[in-house]
């Protein structure tokens, strides 16, 4: 019998919003994937593209950017920078071929532990639909260096 | 009186009465089609300057060059239209003083060249928001177009062969006029950021990051895509992203010397139809 | 009698080459560049152009190569190194350019460290070289001493009889002896005459500007800043030369595992000598230019007595900025007396 395929999933969080969301999420004792990598940062304005290339790298199936919604950033406008890089960052991802459903966007406050929770359970689901990341798999195995994801 | 002879006659004005210290513009090179860039400093050299339909490089780059103008002096260039949006961008990134950039301007006309009135990029500014609303300087491309029909996975295994062939000798970022970082990121090695390693992997990951750089700030001159060894199609993907920018955020790269830059600028109200 | 490689047997020969083992590697156009490349038949070779936009350097030094593997424990640091990859290869169509570019590189990868990379896959391949009946503006060989025809570093030199229909086989060294007694039978006797080689006009009197590189006072002087001031600093011209063989090392990975690989690397980038604390030998980019070609026509010449030049013009032919070696040289011969 085959395993089930568990897909690794990196998630790029800002910590005023999504992080304590996820910080709710726990507290309120709500279960949620574990196939989710948390790496926390200032600001969505601190998360470079660059992150993702790297998440793909290390051999993540997919990869989750989050922040605090607009209007709600600790530092004004981080977000507001974020929302247009991310859109021409994603077309960029599209013409190279790296599929737009394996590099998901999304605002989640503090508040919102329950949102973060189904979230990552959706993201989950969806990306271990699409199976692991074969082709940019490929391209690890040819550098001989092991994938640390 | 041909449009080289009168920029000759020009050049040599403006040598000798010291209202610039060069002129960069071209000059023939080892073979009858090539053209090669030339400084002039000198009114007895102006002869060498050659101008015609097959000077197409960007010549805007070397304006950037480590303290060319640092002594306030003033530099004339020959540029064609894309090099005048060029000065614009570096202007607007406050790389250089646009008021010490003598435009020497001429663009494709058939299978010669005619002469761009002005001689600074203010004097080019209703010439360049003509450009803009042109909509044959920019969008459908017929590569671009079969690309958008494939599957994520044929285009992944299209840009898998192109950049399989990069052999990362960063000519692509040198004949830039938009590179004009100090220290590249590839280049940041403590730690080292961008993979130096010319495998497919690294390949990835050193080219989406420079289109990424360009984003909104290409002009679509081709230096690049010119200068690469290996024939990597790289105006494709830098077309690609001036449609981006032109059609999410109506931005057209150079429009003006104070133009924002599209990814250090936002509206609040910025749409997008991707975030959870 | 001489013999006579029939180009309808190529594929004959392909096949008994294979089957005893060996690569068969040779021009090949994809992606819109043409390379040394393995091929499976003979229609997939691209014989008839001048030569190859990339050197046959890379069958020998490849642009990246993974040397060491490493893991670091608590207690100790695991490694593993990667040998050399063995297996015999023919490089079938090299240019006699490219074939000299491998030779001058031998003395230096064998020097105070013998570099058993590049060694392995010398002993291990046989290179075919066919000799050029055309060239083009930037080929340059004749100036550095050598000839469209030089046997410098090949083992078989093929030359092409009329209608392209075979090449007159001369063997140049046992390795290449060997390689086609297997296939002795696939050969005819013939008596035809070959084509002549390529006229390459001689470009500079390389004699000359040796001497004016050597003069001390000349490493200071003007011409450098002249020559170089359009250089834009990319690294093509030194990763398309078939001699140019700098390298760098790069840990790949994070502080616990990774991979140690051997990069190329370049004199043309300010990086390359770029010290920790900021400070900068090679500051300009007419520091970096006059580093290059004093290295192959000075420094490397007084050290293994030979030119790190084959004269294959790739360096003018690809450069974005219409520089290269033709140029400065023929630029030097000026400022002679």
């Amino acid at each position: 019998m085959s395993e089930q395929f568990e897909p690794k999933i990196v998630a790029f969080v800002c910590t005023y919003c999504t992080y304590a969301g996820a910080d709710l999420a726990g507290t309120s004792r709500l279960k949620y994937a574990p196939n989710v990598r948390l790496v926390r940062l200032p600001c969505t304005g601190r998360i470079s593209p660059m992150f993702i290339l790297k998440a793909l790298q290390k051999g993540a199936d997919g990869v989750l950017i989050s922040g605090c919604h607009p209007g709600d950033c600790h530092f004004t406008h981080g977000n507001y920078h974020a929302r247009r890089r991310w859109t021409v960052f994603r077309a960029l991802l599209d013409f190279t071929g790296i599929p737009t459903d394996r590099v998901k966007y999304s605002w989640i406050s503090a508040a919102e532990g329950v949102k973060f929770a189904e979230l990552i359970n959706t993201i989950t689901e969806d990306i271990r639909a699409l199976g692991p990341f074969t082709q940019y798999h490929g391209l690890i195995e040819e550098t001989q260096s092991q994938a640390s994801l | 009186m041909s449009i080289e002879v009168q920029y000759r006659n020009r050049a040599k004005e403006l040598l000798s009465n010291g209202e610039v210290k060069l002129v960069v513009g071209y000059t023939g090179g080892t073979t009858p089609e090539r053209r090669r860039p030339v400084f002039i400093s000198s009114a007895e050299q102006v002869d060498r300057l050659v101008l015609d339909d097959l000077c197409i490089a960007n010549l805007s780059g070397y304006l950037v060059t480590e303290s060319l103008l640092s002594d306030e002096k003033s530099v004339a260039v020959f540029l064609r239209p894309e090099g005048i949006r060029s000065i614009n961008i570096l202007a607007a990134e406050n790389q250089l003083n646009p008021d010490q950039i003598v435009i020497f301007g001429f663009e494709p006309a058939g299978n010669t060249i005619k002469a761009l009135d002005g001689t600074n990029a203010l004097e080019f500014s209703e010439f360049v928001v003509s450009l803009s609303e042109n909509p044959s300087v920019s969008d459908s491309d017929p590569v671009i177009e079969k690309l958008e029909k494939m599957s994520a996975q044929e285009r992944f295994s299209f840009w898998q062969d192109e950049f399989s062939k990069c052999i990362k000798c960063y000519a692509c970022r040198q004949a830039c006029p938009m590179c004009y970082c100090r220290r590249c990121i590839v280049d940041c090695n403590q730690p080292q950021w961008i993979n130096t390693s010319p495998h497919t992997l690294g390949n990835f990951e050193w080219n989406i990051i420079r289109a990424f750089h360009l984003a909104g700030r290409c002009v679509e001159c081709g230096n690049c895509d010119r200068a690469c060894p290996v024939n990597i199609p790289l105006r494709l993907i830098n077309r690609r992203m001036a449609v981006e920018a032109r059609e999410s955020f109506d931005h057209f790269a150079g429009l003006s010397m104070t133009q924002e830059p599209v990814l250090a600028s936002f509206k609040k109200d910025d749409s997008e139809t991707f975030i959870l | 009698m001489p013999k006579i490689l029939s180009a309808d047997k190529l594929d004959n020969c392909i096949e008994r080459w294979k089957s005893s083992g060996n690569t068969v590697i040779g021009p090949v156009r994809k992606s819109n560049i043409s390379a040394y490349r393995p091929v499976e038949k003979a229609s997939e070779f691209e014989l008839d152009i001048v030569l190859p936009d990339l050197s046959i350097k890379e069958l020998f030094f490849p642009q990246t190569e993974p040397i060491l593997k490493y893991a670091i424990r608590k207690q100790a640091i695991d490694t593993t190194e990667f040998l050399p990859p063995s297996g015999k290869r023919i490089v079938f169509g090299a240019r006699p350019c490219d074939a000299s570019g491998v030779a001058i590189d031998d003395p230096l990868f064998g020097w105070d460290y013998r570099d058993e990379y590049w060694f392995q896959r010398r002993n291990e391949t046989v290179i075919v070289s066919i000799a050029c009946v055309k060239a083009d503006d930037f080929c340059m060989c004749t100036s550095l001493n050598l000839a469209p025809d030089s046997t410098m570093g090949s083992d078989i030199l093929l030359r092409p009889i009329n209608g392209g229909k075979g090449w007159l086989v001369e063997e140049i060294t046992d390795r290449g002896r060997d390689a086609f007694a297997s296939i002795a039978d696939l050969l005819q006797e013939s008596t035809e005459s070959p084509v002549p080689p390529a006229a390459v006009p001689e470009k500079f009197n390389l004699e000359a500007c040796v001497e004016w590189l050597k003069n001390p006072e000349n490493f200071e002087s003007r011409f450098w800043k002249e020559i170089s001031v359009r250089c834009i600093g990319c690294a093509s011209c030194t990763y398309l030369c078939p001699t140019c063989h700098c390298f760098d090392i790069q840990d790949e990975g994070d502080t616990y595992s990774g991979i140690r690989r051997k990069n190329w690397d370049s004199c043309s980038f300010a990086l390359f000598t770029m010290h920790t604390s900021g400070h900068n030998p090679r500051s300009t980019q007419s520091a970096r230019w006059r580093q290059r070609i004093m290295h192959k026509f000075n420094y490397f010449p007084g050290k293994f007595s030979l030119n790190k030049c084959s004269g294959c013009g790739r360096c003018s032919r690809q450069c974005p900025v219409d520089m290269g070696i033709t140029e400065t040289l023929q630029e030097i011969s000026k400022l002679l007396p």
